[in-house]
C-alpha cells in the first residue's frame, strides 16, 4: 500500500485537517500541497487550498488556479488577471488569505519558500492558537541548503515550530532513484534528531514500481502528479 | 580558516539566481554590495542567507550609485567584491562602471535583464544589451558574458572574477528573469578542483613602502587635464582590451560545419529556443545551423563571420528590439548575406515560433 491517508496522525474521519506546506524554493512543496489537497478530496471531503506565497507571482498556484477550481477544490489565490498591472508589487495578501484558516473543512496552505516564508502565518488569524495546525517541511537533498543531515536539522529548526518532514529529493527530469533514496536516508536521520516524524516520500508516478510502498529507511512512499510545470502566466 | 563552501562536485536542483550566489561563493568573493530590484533581488538573499557561514560580507547600500562605487572601493582596497542587478538597477550602476573601465577596476556584475525601457517589466527581456555592452560616457571596454543556463551562471560566474581580476576590465554576467527564477539541475564544484586558479584580489592602494622611493607611485585617475593626455590613457585602454580580446572570446556553434539554408544567431536564454529549433527544422527539410556568441562583449568575430559565410542567409532571434542585431550587423559589415531577424522586445521566444518564422520568411 502506497501512503494515502492520514492515519499517520491518527485522525478520525470527521476531524478537520488543517495542514502547512513549507520549503524552499524548488523543494516541490505546491507539488505536495495539491496532492495532499486532491487526496483529501477524494475522500469526499471539504478542501481548501491557500496559496501564501507572497515571494513570487509565478511558480505558485495563480495560474493553477481555474483548473484546481475544476478538480473541486476551493481555492484561496489571486487570479493573474487581479495583479496585473501590479509589476513587482503584486505579492499581496488579501483578506481571504488572512482569514483563510476560519472556512470549514480541511485547510492546506502553501506556503512561500525559506524561514521567511514561514512568518507569513503571522498575518493569517488563528495561525498561532490553531490546534489543527501542522507544519509540514518539504525537503529536496538536491537544494544546497538542505544537502546534508547536518543543514536539514539546521534549516528545520530555523523555521520554528514544524510538526513533520517530507522527503521530496529530485532533480526535475534528471531525478533518479538514487536521489531519491539518498534523500529519504538523510531527511530520516535529521527528523530522528530532531525528534519529528518523516511522513513520506514523494515520488513521481514513474518511479512507483522502482522503489515500492516503502522507501530504504522504511517511511511510507506516496505517488504524487505533477502540476507545477502547468504554473506559468 | 572557513569551510569551504563547495567541495568535490554535486548535482544540485536550484534557481538561476541562487546559483550566481552559489558561484561567487564557489569563487572565493570577500564581500557583496546591492539594492534589491526584482528580479534580481535573489542573489541578494540568497548571499545574505550564505555569506555569514562562510565569513563572507554584504553590505545594502542607499541605491545602485552607490552599490557600484562602493563594490569599486572595496576592490581598490583588495577585495574581490560584486554586485548585482537589473533594468533601472543597471541604468544607474553605468557611472561607476564607466569608472572601472577608466582606472582599470576589476569588478563583477550579474544581470539578470528585466523589460525595458524604464520600470516596464520585472519579469524578462534581453534589452540590456547595449546598456551592458556599451552603457557610461565611454568605449565600452568590458566583457560581457551572456548565460544560457544554470551550469553556464555557475562556471560563467566563477569566469567572470578572473577575467575580471586578470585583464581589468569590468565584467559582466549577462542573465535573465527567466533564467533567474527558472530551476533545473547543474553541477556545482569547487573551482580548485578542477585546477582553476583565483587570480589574487590585491589592494590597488595603500601598499607598504614610499611610493616613488620603495615602490612606483601608483595614482588611479578618472581625470585628466588636456585632451591629449586623456587620447593617449583611452587609446592604451584600446589596445589593451584588443590585445585581451582573442583570449577572451567564447562562442558555441551548432550544425554549422557545412553549407546551411539558414544560419540562426541568438544569444543567452534563446539559443536554447535556437538549438530546439534545429532538429524541428531538419524534420521541415530545411538545412539550419546555430551560432551562439557566449561573449558579446568583446565579440567572437572571426567565428561568427565563418559560420555565416557558410549559410545563405542569416536570422537572427532575440527577446529585444534590434540591440543584439545591431552588434551583428557590425560583426559581418562587408559580408554579402542578407540578414533577418524574429525581435520580441521583453517577450520568451520559443523553438516553435522559430521555426514557423523561418518557414514564412522562406
Amino acid at each position: 500500500m502506497y501512503y494515502n491517508s492520514s492515519a499517520h496522525w491518527g485522525l478520525k474521519w470527521d476531524m478537520r485537517i488543517v495542514e502547512a506546506f513549507i520549503g524552499e524554493y524548488a523543494s516541490g512543496k505546491s507539488e505536495n500541497a495539491i496532492n495532499r489537497a486532491l487526496e483529501l478530496l477524494r475522500q469526499n471531503r471539504q478542501v481548501t487550498i491557500v496559496d501564501l506565497d507572497t515571494v513570487e507571482p509565478f511558480y505558485t498556484l495563480r495560474p493553477l488556479k481555474k483548473k484546481l477550481e475544476q478538480l473541486g477544490l476551493r481555492v484561496i489565490a489571486w487570479d493573474p488577471a487581479e495583479t496585473t498591472g501590479l509589476g513587482e508589487a503584486g505579492s499581496l495578501i488579501n483578506q481571504q488569505m488572512i482569514w483563510a484558516l476560519r472556512n470549514e473543512g480541511d485547510i492546506i496552505l502553501d506556503i512561500g519558500y525559506g524561514a521567511h516564508g514561514a512568518r507569513i502565518l503571522n498575518l493569517v488569524e488563528g495561525a498561532q492558537d490553531d490546534p489543527d495546525l501542522r507544519l509540514l517541511v518539504v525537503v529536496n537533498i538536491a537544494r544546497p541548503m538542505t544537502a546534508s543531515v547536518e543543514d536539514i536539522v539546521q534549516y528545520v529548526q530555523g523555521l520554528g515550530t514544524v510538526h513533520g518532514l517530507i522527503n521530496n529529493s529530485h532533480l526535475g527530469n534528471e531525478t533518479t532513484l538514487d536521489i531519491i533514496q539518498d534523500g529519504a536516508v538523510m531527511v530520516t536521520e535529521a527528523a530522528r534528531i530532531l525528534q519529528l516524524p518523516v511522513i513520506y516520500t514523494a515520488v513521481a508516478r514513474e518511479f512507483a514500481h522502482l522503489i515500492g510502498p516503502h522507501d530504504k529507511a522504511g517511511n511510507p512512499v506516496k505517488i504524487i502528479e505533477l502540476f507545477m510545470h502547468e504554473a506559468y502566466w | 580558516m572557513k569551510e569551504k563552501p563547495v567541495k568535490g562536485e554535486r548535482r544540485v536542483f536550484m534557481t538561476g539566481n541562487e546559483v550566481c550566489a552559489w558561484a561567487a561563493l564557489a569563487a572565493d568573493a570577500d564581500i557583496m554590495f546591492g539594492y534589491p530590484i526584482t528580479p534580481q533581488t535573489d542573489i541578494m538573499q540568497y548571499w545574505t542567507r550564505l555569506a555569514p557561514k562562510y565569513g563572507k560580507k554584504f553590505l545594502q547600500t542607499e541605491d545602485e550609485i552607490s552599490a557600484g562605487f562602493t563594490t569599486l572601493g572595496a576592490v581598490i582596497a583588495g577585495k574581490r567584491a560584486f554586485s548585482a542587478t537589473t533594468g533601472p538597477g543597471n541604468v544607474l550602476f553605468q557611472e561607476p562602471m564607466s569608472m572601472a573601465e577608466m582606472m582599470r577596476i576589476p569588478v563583477v556584475l550579474i544581470i539578470p535583464m528585466r523589460g525595458g525601457p524604464s520600470t516596464a517589466t520585472v519579469i524578462y527581456s534581453q534589452q540590456e544589451v547595449t546598456m551592458t555592452a556599451f552603457g557610461g560616457n565611454g568605449e565600452g571596454f568590458r566583457v560581457v558574458y551572456s548565460t544560457a543556463g544554470h551550469q553556464d551562471l555557475y562556471d560563467y560566474t566563477i569566469k567572470a572574477f578572473n577575467t575580471a581580476w586578470k585583464y581589468r576590465f569590468p565584467t559582466f554576467v549577462l542573465s535573465d528573469g527567466y533564467q533567474g527564477k527558472m530551476r533545473e539541475s547543474l553541477t556545482i564544484y569547487d573551482p580548485a578542483e578542477r585546477g582553476i586558479e583565483m587570480v589574487k584580489a590585491e589592494p590597488m592602494l595603500g601598499l607598504p613602502g614610499i611610493p616613488g622611493v620603495d615602490r612606483p607611485t601608483r595614482h588611479l585617475r578618472n581625470t585628466y587635464n588636456t585632451e591629449e593626455e586623456l587620447y593617449e590613457v583611452v587609446m592604451q585602454i584600446a589596445r589593451d582590451f584588443e590585445k585581451a580580446a582573442p583570449e577572451i572570446v567564447e562562442w558555441q556553434d551548432f550544425d554549422t560545419d557545412s553549407e546551411m539554408d539558414v544560419l540562426i544567431l541568438a544569444h543567452g536564454v534563446v539559443s536554447r529556443a535556437a538549438q530546439g529549433a534545429l532538429p524541428l527544422l531538419k524534420n521541415e527539410g530545411i538545412k539550419a545551423g546555430h551560432f551562439r556568441p557566449i561573449t558579446l562583449r568583446p565579440m567572437p568575430e572571426e567565428q561568427m563571420r565563418a559560420a555565416a559565410a557558410r549559410a545563405n542567409r542569416v536570422v537572427v532571434v532575440e527577446s529585444a528590439y534590434g540591440q543584439f542585431l545591431k552588434l551583428v550587423k557590425e560583426t559581418l559589415y562587408g559580408m554579402d548575406k542578407p540578414i533577418d531577424a524574429i525581435l520580441r522586445p521583453g517577450v520568451g521566444i520559443t523553438a516553435e515560433e522559430i521555426v514557423a518564422e523561418i518557414k514564412e520568411r522562406r
